[in-house]
């Protein structure tokens, strides 16, 4: 089973479904050849995550706009239906987070944020070599590479850290502008440096309130990744028995894939539903005003 | 896990969508789903108050009810009390009215059984004077017979 042959390993099978296809800007220029990622730098682009995400957050889009072809204040039927119990179960979460400062932006994040992440997630679900070996099959029959093998695709957006970190950073940066606007820059100021040990030991404080802020974005968004990114791995694990010429260790796999999955869906249910609900609690911690 | 550009461009795609979302899906929906609360709020408040006011038009109906029952029973209890008033008034007259025939009945019987005795005095005397007339085969005057008529008439 050396590679040179063709063949993958079974580290090679692993590494490959973990590698994202990456465009990126090189010394020579824009490229999506997967020998050049090393030299890209920051500005890459894993065009797989970002695709599925906005895919996905099209779909969003698409089922709670256009799914409702007319709104009517009747009983709601069919996906109206599906689409207000969304609502009404975000907005009752937002409201017993949100007691006393009121914000009309918090709510459709929250349910963005549900949806879309629980959207991403269940990517999770679908057999981690479905979509890979298409994509390869098509970049292989268009020319975009040599042998399938060779084309990269990773799937689950929230299994790549830069989405589950770029949607805690747009919301590290709402926390922010949310702190300054309602306690203004004094008060926010204040708030990092005058906490919990008083204005004498104004470093101390800072360093810790200042700790405390950088670490809701960071677990906000690596909580995600983990938990995705552990899932996912243990399907591609099991996913590698199937690999094997052995029957009987197929079969196995594919009862433990049934299993995984299973125990996935409250996954992944939960972590969408998790990031809505700290999302909701950081923002809620940012309008409150009252001194400690 | 190497962090690139990416990021940033999750963060563009969330912005984009969260204010997708804030514009266009969210406001919709909400008012749809306040409307109806509304609705269906003002449908429960019609409700209580039809409540109300059938409980009222009961209480009224009661009450008229009541009233026309009373009233029933007043008419009634008068319309009783003229009627025996009547019947005892026809009852009097009727009494006084027999007692009047009765008496009056009596004296016609007393007159009739007067004059009848008055004219069977007559023709008893008038018999016993024919008779003894015969008998004596004498002819008694005129004015003895007269005489004798009158004294048998006034003993009888």
């Amino acid at each position: 089973m050396a590679s040179a042959s063709g063949e993958q390993t079974s580290a090679e099978y692993i590494q490959h479904h973990l590698t994202n296809l990456v465009c990126g800007k090189t010394p020579d220029g824009w490229t999506c050849d997967h020998n050049a990622v090393d030299q890209m730098g920051f500005w890459a682009f894993h065009v797989d995550s970002l695709g599925w995400s906005i895919f996905l957050g099209l779909v969003f889009v698409g089922l709670f706009r256009l799914g409702v072809p007319k709104l009517s204040t009747e009983a709601p039927s069919g996906i109206q239906n599906f689409v207000e119990m969304c609502i009404e179960f975000v907005n009752d979460n937002v409201q017993s987070i949100f007691t006393s400062a009121k914000n009309n932006l918090i709510g459709p994040m929250a349910l963005t944020v549900l949806v879309w992440v629980f959207l991403m997630n269940l990517m999770d679900l679908v057999p981690v070599d479905y979509l890979p070996t298409l994509a390869g099959q098509v970049a292989e029959a268009t020319g975009m590479v040599e042998n399938s093998k060779d084309a990269y695709f990773k799937v689950v957006p929230t299994t790549d850290p830069n989405i589950t970190l770029g949607m805690a950073l747009a919301v590290f940066v709402l926390i922010i502008f949310y702190s300054i606007k309602i306690k203004g820059l004094k008060g926010f100021l204040a708030e990092l440096t005058l906490h919990p040990f008083g204005k004498w030991m104004m470093p101390v404080n800072l360093v810790l309130e200042g700790v405390n802020l950088i670490a809701k974005p960071i677990s906000l968004g690596l909580r995600l990744f983990g938990n995705l990114y552990a899932g996912e791995m243990i399907f591609i694990l099991i996913a590698l028995m199937l690999t094997f010429s052995s029957i009987s260790i197929g079969l196995l796999g594919v009862g433990l894939h049934l299993i995984w999955a299973l125990f996935h869906i409250l996954i992944l249910a939960l972590q969408a539903f998790i990031f809505m609900v700290l999302t909701i609690v950081y923002l809620a911690m940012a309008h409150e005003t009252e001194d400690h | 896990m190497n962090i690139n550009a990416t990021l940033l461009g999750q963060t563009l795609a969330f912005v984009i969508f969260v204010a997708i979302c804030w514009k266009y899906v969210w406001p919709p929906i909400i008012a749809i789903m306040e409307e109806r609360e509304k609705r269906i709020a003002d449908g429960l408040e019609a409700a209580k108050k039809a409540d109300d006011s059938l409980e009222e038009a009961q209480l009224a109906f009661d009450q008229e009810m009541n009233k026309a029952k009373a009233e029933a029973a007043e008419i009634l209890e008068k319309a009783n009390s003229r009627a025996s008033q009547i019947v005892n008034d026809a009852t009097e007259k009727a009494e006084v009215e027999a007692e009047k025939i009765l008496s009056s009945a009596s004296k016609t019987i007393e007159n009739d059984v007067n004059k009848a005795k008055e004219e069977l005095r007559q023709k008893m005397s008038e018999l016993i004077i024919d008779t003894s007339e015969k008998i004596l085969g004498d002819e008694i005057s005129p004015e003895k017979h007269q005489e004798l008529l009158k004294k048998a008439a006034a003993e009888l």
